[in-house]
């Protein structure tokens, strides 16, 4: 959803380079503010007096900052602040294998739809084409309809609604490049078609895969909190932002915090990144274009 | 979203106290009604009379939205709310367990002659002075029409039960019709006073499609309200029928508004935007603070549901009585009545609901005591494990438990029934699904671990559980009933073949009695607490009686007016 | 073009093909069915289900089912739905104005403020107001839709006071400005995300076109500002502008189901929640069939029209 906005712009170079460092200063906020959720969410639960899934039911909706509880706790008298570590790990994670995932799939589909060309592109592309037609979320409560909730199926769901336009890119990127004289070298030298697939042309659009897979995660990571918030997602009692937020629904008048938390949470790191992918495309390619 | 909250059935399914003696010698287990106490909030109410033309309107927010209008067709709770608005039975259960006439004119018996004694011949008096909102007037092949629609084999009827028995329909005069039943039925007493509403014939004998057709989103009926128009999505308006045969209409108005979101259903119940929280009505968390609001009474009424744990009693562990018994001790009832419930439900130890006459009362009480449970399942031979979970002969004590996902107050009850076994070496592990999916095949074929969920156990409200406890009921082995745990006992299916053929009150009393006692020490289920609900009046709409016999509050609201 | 136009619609076709038969055969793996909630009461013996299931043609083999929903969706017979029987298009139909209404009034409000801010964004490159923008459009972008509607029924219905928590209207009012009233917070959430997405485009586009030679020849030329902007960047500025509106479509559409969610608004976002929950596959297909025609139909505007307007394109 948030990947759409992409610009080409062209700059005059004392421009660019002012342009290129301003950006990349968000971008590198962004990489801090990632690596530091990323730790946090690896250690931070270790650092705290409390188990994220330890309820004390006589405890229940204490405010933040009041006694041991930083960030207070939830309906069931947990620490918000250790489920919001927890639940970082699931949300992050989740984030990294589904953008995993949606590479994997859109380099191969696009890699063979490019290579290919003729009918197996065309049939190949046309199916991106067709999923693309589902609204992302009308997509995702469908197969989430199709499946039992958990981490897993959450993953690949999110996945198999996010590889379509990286299978575009490489697509388009490969079929360009097959045509040059490396690929055209790398026949006459006798390689199998999957090896100059896979090891001379995707590498060729590595830049653009990049990218994509930056801003990939902060799709999913949003899609997760989507998907948990319409009570598809992950499953109690373990913590994910976007359940915590779902369960926080209806506390949101007597204890706000709940719904807060996890929240900017999730804002805060897809923002960031955001950010970063914003950055790492001006960095490696300012001219390059990602539908 | 549908859910198995319990406030479903047939209804209470009742029969007349005066004739309940005659009812009996019919031959099938019949029942007397459930009774609720009189209530506090009866009382509360200022004395005043109901004004002489409909005045005023009454909004009613539903958490779900209304979509069947053919009230012969399948439909939810949610559903009947307008029904009993648009269209009236031959007779209705009150809220004290009593059949009350409405199309008849009087409800049947033997005494009077409605009934032949071997309950095979039924005849029915109806009133004449009855007419259907166009101004037809309503006559005995009205009924006719709709018994034989509902056997129709191209009608999607909700359920033939009982109505497949019904032959040689004769209509005997305009208010007047005879009808012999293939085999005695007594239930059927209570099937047609409970969802079995009369449609009219002269509109519905013209359709092409029984299924589809004008009717079904613009229904005729003989109702205290017409029907006045539908927003998809939003709203549902009702206007007063001004002929109507009953008591009432006293507002001019209905409005049914869909509210999908029970704080959003709050908010406006607070703000006055609303009359009445319908189904579903106020969450427990709100209501606390929902009692103080000036100008706002809260009710809370129980319903013949029952909250349990429901264990596969031929999964794994389960099948343990010992494992069962350990279970149910290491349950902190009292913390999840406290406080994920705000201390509003009752705690039960049956399936029977507390008002109903064949309650038993004696049954041993819950404890939650831990060490009691350790001390069982090291006795039975559960040893403790890697990581703390006991085994016995490659067993493990491991087990998922499953709810509708998104109902909040049962997610968190799960969690705390993880911390509270986990601490005796049972680890459970939620798997929660969307309604469409946990009660189609995963429920009905036993393909579950464990559940939670609220059933209204009672076979209309007779106490009679064949289908849910009998040992030929059960779906997965292709049984034709409810009976999803997989129970089996040769002393439970005594007890139901004996108190099916007993008559007298006292006898079936002591039958069910033993019977409930019997479920209670097996352990076919682990009870929380009795089903309830809590809904939002706005002071001075007076009339609002719930009635634990219907599956819906807002069933009588021709009786309803505005101070 | 008119061959152009011609294959496009071929393709287009055979594309709703494909997402007709993707999203039946998700909809039909499905665990669970539209008679699962009736199940779960002891309303219905299994007996009655498995006559019900029959009666509704639920029973016969998938591709027969298939290819039965198919043949009469092609002579405009879209089915009925499960629940209150009426046609699938007129289902839809009725819960339409409430979602166009979301749509149209944050699409107006996102395209004026998202222009002017990307316009002023360019033309101020850089300046404190730039940055502002830049950062707050991409936070835009990062806050998940439903969180930022909670956030605002907190802080303008529950603390204040000041908006309605949710509903398109009072019941028995109805005005106008009732209907403002409700309006105004789902369509504000909605607008959010749709005025950064129009303001990125804006500004790149903006500045795509201030950079290029003719610009700079009119400016070389003494030209005044206000006519550059005017009569030469904004018109050029605004062309790719059209495409922006195509393919926004389905993001657009998805917001409103989130947007409708949280503020229980009664459209086809609602109808499409409610009717997965209940499995109510007419339904369910008919919103997939009209949303994936719209999102096509959406795309393939933008692209002729932005062959029409602008002659560099070449097509073919």
């Amino acid at each position: 959803m948030a990947t759409a906005a992409l610009s080409t712009v062209q700059l005059a170079p004392g421009q660019a380079a002012w342009r290129r460092f301003r950006r990349h200063r968000l971008a590198l906020a962004g990489g801090v503010i990632i690596l530091v959720l990323v730790l946090g969410s690896a250690f931070g639960p270790y650092l705290l007096p409390f188990d994220d899934t330890y309820i004390d039911i006589m405890k229940r909706f204490a405010p933040p900052l009041s006694g041991a509880h930083i960030l207070g706790t939830d309906e069931l008298g947990r620490d918000v602040l250790a489920r919001l570590m927890m639940g970082a790990r699931v949300s992050l994670s989740i984030g990294f294998v589904a953008m995993m995932i949606a590479m994997a799939v859109g380099i191969v589909v696009g890699a063979f739809a490019g290579f290919y060309g003729g009918l197996i592109g065309a049939i190949l592309m046309r199916l991106v084409d067709a999923v693309l037609c589902f609204p992302t979320i009308f997509l995702l409560l469908a197969l989430a309809a199709l499946t039992e909730p958990g981490l897993v199926t959450t993953t690949v769901l999110i996945a198999a609604t996010a590889w379509m336009a990286v299978a575009r890119v490489v697509e388009a990127q490969v079929r360009s490049l097959r045509e040059r004289e490396f690929a055209v070298a790398a026949l006459a030298f006798g390689s199998s078609n999957l090896r100059i697939m896979f090891r001379e042309l995707v590498p060729n659009a590595i830049a653009p895969i990049v990218v994509a897979a930056t801003l990939n995660v902060a799709k999913a990571i949003l899609l997760e909190s989507y998907v948990s918030y319409l009570g598809y997602g992950i499953q109690p009692p373990a913590a994910s932002w976007g359940n915590m937020l779902n369960n926080a629904q209806i506390y949101l008048t007597n204890a706000p915090w709940l719904a807060i938390a996890p929240g900017l949470a999730i804002t805060l790191a897809v923002t960031s990144f955001n950010f970063l992918g914003d950055g790492l495309r001006d960095a490696l390619d300012p001219r390059m274009n990602i539908p | 979203m549908a859910d198995s909250t319990g406030r479903f059935g047939v209804g209470g399914l009742h029969f007349g106290i005066p004739n309940r003696r005659q009812f009996f010698q019919l031959g099938a287990g019949a029942a007397a009604g459930l009774t609720l106490p009189g209530h506090a909030f009866a009382q509360s109410e200022r004395p005043s009379n109901p004004p002489d033309k409909p005045r005023g309107q009454v909004i009613a927010a539903l958490s779900q939205e209304p979509t069947v209008f053919h009230p012969l067709m399948p439909g939810i709770e949610v559903d009947q709310g307008v029904w009993w608005q648009v269209f009236s039975l031959l007779w209705y259960i009150d809220p004290a367990g009593n059949f009350v006439p409405d199309l008849a004119r009087e409800v049947p018996t033997i005494e009077n002659g409605g009934l032949s004694a071997d309950g095979l011949t039924w005849k029915i008096k109806l009133r004449s002075d009855v007419k259907w909102h166009d101004g037809t007037p309503f006559t005995a092949d009205d009924v006719k029409f709709s018994l034989e629609l509902i056997n129709d084999s191209n009608f999607r009827a909700r359920s033939r039960v009982g109505h497949s028995l019904v032959k040689d329909i004769k209509v005997v005069a305009a208010d007047e019709i005879h009808w012999r039943m293939e085999a005695p039925y007594s239930p059927y007493m209570s099937i047609l006073g409970s969802l079995t509403f009369i449609v009219p014939k002269h509109i519905l004998e013209k359709v092409s499609d029984p299924n589809a057709s004008p009717f079904h989103n613009a229904p005729v009926g003989t109702g205290p309200f017409r029907w006045g128009e539908r927003v998809p999505g939003d709203h549902i308006l009702l206007n007063a029928h001004t002929g109507y045969h009953g008591k009432g209409p006293y507002v001019e108005r209905v409005v049914f508004k869909y509210i999908p979101d029970l704080t959003v259903l709050y908010t406006q119940f607070r703000t006055g935007q609303v009359d009445y929280t319908g189904l579903q009505g106020i969450l427990p968390n709100f209501v606390q603070e929902a009692k103080t609001l000036k100008g706002r009474k809260i009710v809370v009424s129980s319903t013949s549901s029952v909250e349990h744990i429901a264990p596969n009693l031929e999964f794994g562990p389960f099948a343990d009585r010992a494992v069962r018994e350990a279970l149910y001790l290491a349950i902190n009832k009292q913390a999840i009545i406290d406080a994920l419930y705000y201390g509003l439900p009752t705690q039960t130890e049956s399936f029977v609901p507390q008002q109903a006459w064949s309650f038993q009362q004696e049954l041993s009480q819950h404890k939650y005591d831990p060490a009691k449970a350790n001390a069982l399942l090291d006795a039975a031979g559960w040893v403790r494990g890697a990581g703390g979970v006991r085994e016995k002969g490659g067993v493990k004590l491991e087990f998922t438990n499953s709810t509708t996902s998104g109902n909040a107050a049962r997610e968190q009850t799960q969690q705390l029934l993880i911390q509270d076994w986990r601490a005796i070496g049972a680890a459970m592990r939620v798997n929660n699904m969307p309604a469409a999916v946990i009660w189609g095949d995963f429920w009905q074929q036993s393909k579950f671990n464990s559940v939670i969920v609220g059933v209204n156990f009672m076979l209309g409200s007779d106490p009679d559980v064949t289908p849910r406890f009998g040992s030929g009921a059960i779906p997965a082995k292709g049984g034709r009933g409810y009976n999803t745990y997989q129970y089996q006992s040769a002393e439970a299916d005594r007890l139901l073949a004996q108190g099916a053929k007993q008559f007298d009150l006292a006898q079936r009393k002591a039958t069910y009695g033993e019977l409930q006692k019997l479920i209670r020490n097996d352990l076919a289920i682990l009870p929380l607490f009795q089903g309830f609900i809590a809904e939002g009046v706005k002071e001075g709409l007076q009339g609002f009686r719930p009635n634990i016999n219907t599956s819906i509050n807002c069933w009588n609201i021709r009786e309803w007016y505005w101070a | 073009m008119a061959r152009y136009v011609v294959n496009r619609l071929a393709q287009a076709i055979m594309l709703l093909v494909i997402v007709s038969a993707i999203g039946f055969a998700i909809l039909h793996l499905a665990p669970g069915g539209p008679l699962s909630q009736f199940a779960a009461s002891a309303q219905m013996t299994q007996e009655d289900l498995d006559r019900v299931t029959r009666q509704l043609g639920l029973d016969r083999p998938l591709p027969i089912q298939y290819l039965d929903w198919f043949g009469r969706m092609l002579k405009g017979d879209w089915g009925r739905s499960y629940r209150d029987g009426e046609a699938v298009l007129s289902v839809i139909s009725s819960h339409l104005g409430a979602t166009l209404e979301l749509m149209a009034t944050a699409t107006i409000i996102a395209v004026l403020l998202g222009c002017w801010i990307g316009i002023l964004g360019a033309l101020r490159r850089y300046s404190l107001f730039d940055t502002l923008a830049t950062v707050g459009a991409m936070i835009a972008l990062s806050i998940p839709t439903f969180w930022f509607g909670l956030v605002t029924i907190y802080v303008f219905s529950v603390k204040l006071g000041w908006l309605p928590a949710g509903n398109r209207e009072t019941v028995g009012d109805g005005s106008l400005l009732d209907l403002l009233h409700h309006l105004i917070a789902p369509a504000m959430v909605l607008a959010l995300v749709e005025t950064a997405m129009w303001g990125r485009f804006m500004r790149s586009s903006m500045l795509e076109v201030i950079n290029q030679d003719y610009i700079r020849t009119a400016r070389a030329k003494g030209m005044p500002e206000w006519r550059i902007l005017t009569v030469h960047a904004l018109r050029n500025a605004l062309l790719p502008m059209i495409t922006v509106a195509g393919l926004q479509f389905p993001t657009l559409l998805g917001g409103a189901l989130v947007a409708e969610t949280v503020f229980t608004w009664p459209g086809m976002g609602r109808l499409f929640l409610d009717s997965i929950g209940y499995r109510d596959y007419p339904v369910v297909m008919g919103i997939l069939m009209f949303s994936a025609t719209m999102v096509l139909i959406g795309s393939l505007l933008a692209d002729i029209l932005y062959a029409v307007v602008d002659p560099r394109i070449r097509v073919g």
